[in-house]
């Protein structure tokens, strides 16, 4: 939820599909940050925010993100983040203390920790739209800031209300395995499951974009929700692809490994080598899949979305994309942190390259919009990332 | 003469302008020359400098100038953001940010190190006993009927160690509420671990194993050690702490946050414990002196714990509450059971003259 990328992605115009009236007019959007800047900018606000005992880590947020933010351009102009530090500030520590709360509750009392795991649940959707409105308020672009509607029933019908639906499956299963067919009841369940999923998280992209707006205009969401079975569709089909040959090569591997070992295999205290091995093999595969999922997802949240006579073209593809991830988590590893900046930077640069604006006119055509402008307190962007809620953005 | 573009907060139309410090005014003019604006300096509120990124002159009414990185005049506002223009003098620099790179190693072996260690400690002396008690209830609660089954030991032998504990404790100041209970366990093997809240944990297989009355005071006066001490409160402090620094920590440094979290985790724990083994090594010798027993019993009681775990010879022997048996362990018995016996000799003499 760090990502500057996405948080200077999120507000921008998008699109795929043709605009009515017929147009090539294509209004690209650009990075020029430098590696070599944000890394000195980056260090030296890290060690003035250990030294200052997390107190500078506001500021140094503010001045991180505003590199990237300013970095991005689009039609010549640069975006800016305009949050303060002090309530960030603010919002961070509210977040440490509850935080902290939490993780000394389940050494007491597990039941006070499940209290706390369903009151954060129920405040999660609140907490999404606090966060986005945080993100949209301090997030501008040629002098107008974005806007993120406080639409808090939406909110809880497709981040909590719908999970209910998902309760649909397992029912199913337990229903048709009490009437003695445990298989077809998996089978039931599994479509049900399919059937459910990606229609909940194609609405709540949409739902997403409806609620933006930005120089007095409205995003709007085409919302084919068949786009999203195909992504999920595909997306097993690569998960299979993936892990299938990753098991085979681990449990190869691991025959091979315990022949000459002739204490036997406990499952309840596997080696440190084992759970090692399993991380080594898992990681990639895991990356593989979500990869898929991200690029995919994030292609459709654009190309689906309109503003004003705007739409939006991102051609994010996957094996670039794969590279790229992959090459910067290697890259994080083995420089024990040093190569974040750089993989910032290049991460930036793709998905800034890969992002288009189309549509008549030279985006001078947005005013400032009547909507309530008023201070947004930064506990609920804080607290989710750390939490790191996924909105799938 | 300043090159600049402008926007009037109400539309996103940019307009070239160049803008000019006119005493106690800023003026801007449109570069085809046909309009022209002003504000006055003192609402003119500048963006911080950072490296690349151009400056913004917001304009009271909503509007603002961008002026490039490099082509706002150094005299225009000498005073604004000053810890931020500190700041981005030490961003510039190459040395710096090598510097910055050392100083971040330094600060966090200096907070994981030290500084967590004494916020955990300072906070696990101000916590009611009631929390430690809960705590070690909770924990019981947890183990019995999975890790722990109930004792198979001969009620004589039960009520032997009972009486050897009572009055070991009872002659023994600071170690108020402990109680002493016995469990089978085939998973733990020979063990023994102090819960928080007083409840010393002895297993049928440790009890078994140990050879003599004072080779289980020593295994128990060890326990007691972590006992006086709150050890088990203070680590469970300190790993909350390591993880909830290192959730803060990787929210902003990477988002790898899972796996890379878990490192500092074993890294700090393990460390800990052996310091906490060591305080309750300590503890323990002295009362078993001060009870006129020879810490000797202690390596007695060691070596009796790795025939029981043959097949960790040679390695550290760890169990539920992580007692490393290392030969600077036994070493350090020894060196007490020297002192012990030269202190004996003495008062022995001293009682012969």
């Amino acid at each position: 939820m760090h990502d500057e990328t996405m948080a200077s992605g999120v507000y921008l115009p998008e699109l795929d599909v043709i605009p009515a009236r017929d147009t090539r007019e294509v209004h690209r959007l650009r990075f020029h940050g430098h590696a070599g800047d944000y890394f000195r900018i980056w260090i030296v606000n890290v060690a003035l925010s250990l030294v200052t005992l997390g107190i500078y880590s506001a500021w140094a947020t503010v001045r991180t993100r505003r590199y990237m933010y300013s970095n991005t351009t689009l039609g010549g102009s640069p975006f800016d983040y305009l949050a303060r530090p002090v309530p960030i500030l603010k919002g961070r520590l509210l977040t440490v203390l509850i935080f902290a709360i939490y993780a000394f509750a389940g050494r007491i009392a597990p039941a006070l920790q499940a209290v706390a795991v369903l009151l954060v649940a129920g405040f999660m959707p609140w907490l999404i739209v606090k966060s986005m409105m945080f993100r949209a308020r301090y997030s501008s672009w040629r002098g107008l800031r974005f806007y993120f509607s406080d639409d808090y029933a939406g909110a809880y019908k497709w981040y909590l209300g719908v999970y209910f639906l998902m309760g649909i499956p397992f029912l199913l299963i337990l229903l048709v395995a009490m009437m003695g067919h445990p298989g077809f009841g998996m089978l039931l369940g599994f479509a049900a499951f399919t059937g459910i999923y990606p229609w909940i998280k194609g609405h709540q992209q949409a739902w997403v974009v409806d609620n933006h707006h930005f120089g007095g205009k409205s995003f709007s969401f085409d919302d084919a929700i068949g786009n999203y079975y195909g992504v999920y569709v595909k997306a097993a089909g690569v998960a299979l692809v993936w892990f299938l040959p990753c098991i085979a090569l681990f449990s190869t591997a691991a025959v091979l490994i315990n022949k000459g070992n002739p204490q036997a295999f406990n499952p309840k205290m596997p080696s440190p080598y084992f759970i090692l091995g399993v991380y080594a093999v898992m990681a990639p595969a895991y990356l593989g899949v979500w990869t898929f999922v991200h690029t995919r997802m994030t292609n459709l949240l654009y190309n689906q979305a309109q503003l004003g006579q705007y739409r939006f073209r991102s051609t994010l593809a996957y094996w670039p994309m794969l590279g790229l991830y992959l090459t910067n988590a290697l890259a994080v590893l083995f420089t024990i942190g040093l190569a974040l900046p750089w993989a910032r930077i290049r991460t930036a640069r793709y998905r800034a390259e890969h992002l288009e604006v189309i549509g008549e006119g030279d985006l001078s055509d947005f005013v400032r919009d009547a909507f309530a402008h008023g201070e947004i307190g930064a506990t609920a962007t804080e607290m989710d990332s750390l939490l790191g809620i996924d909105i799938g953005l | 003469m300043v090159p600049a573009i402008y926007f009037d907060g109400r539309s996103t139309h940019a307009t070239r302008v160049d803008a000019w410090r006119d005493g106690d005014t800023l003026r801007w003019r449109g570069a085809d020359g046909t309009q022209e604006w002003s504000a006055p300096w003192i609402t003119i509120e500048p963006s911080a400098r950072v490296t690349g990124v151009p400056f913004t002159l917001h304009v009271r009414d909503g509007g603002h100038l961008q002026i490039d990185h490099d082509a706002l005049p150094a005299d225009w506002f000498p005073r604004h953001h000053l810890i931020e223009r500190v700041v981005d003098r030490l961003e510039r620099r190459w040395t710096v940010a090598l510097a910055g790179i050392a100083v971040v190693v330094a600060s966090l072996f200096v907070l994981f190190e030290f500084g967590l260690p004494w916020a955990a400690d300072r906070v696990s002396a101000h916590l009611p006993r009631a929390v430690e008690q809960a705590m070690g209830k909770q924990s019981l609660d947890a183990l019995e009927g999975r890790l722990l089954m109930p004792t198979a030991l001969p009620a004589e032998r039960q009520s032997h160690l009972q009486a050897v504990f009572r009055h070991f404790v009872g002659g023994m100041p600071g170690v108020p509420g402990v109680r002493l209970a016995f469990y089978g366990s085939k998973a733990l093997g020979a063990n023994a671990f102090a819960l928080p809240g007083g409840t010393i944990v002895f297993t049928d297989a440790l009890a078994e194993a140990v050879p003599d009355d004072d080779a289980f005071i020593a295994v128990m006066a060890h326990e007691l050690g972590h006992q006086a001490n709150h050890h088990m409160l203070r680590q469970v402090l300190r790993s909350s702490g390591v993880l909830i620094v290192a959730s803060m920590l990787m929210g902003d440094v990477t988002s790898m946050g899972g796996v890379a979290a878990g490192i500092p985790m074993f890294l700090v724990d393990s460390h800990y414990s052996r310091g906490f083994e060591e305080d309750a090594d300590r503890f323990a010798f002295r009362a078993l002196a001060s009870q006129g027993i020879d810490p000797e019993a202690f390596v007695h009681a060691m070596q009796a714990l790795e025939r029981a775990h043959p097949e960790l010879k040679g390695q550290e022997l760890r169990y539920a509450s992580s007692h490393p048996l290392t030969d600077e362990r036994i070493a350090r018995a020894h060196e007490a059971s020297l002192q012990f016996r030269a202190a004996k000799a003495t008062a022995d003499a001293r009682a012969g003259r």
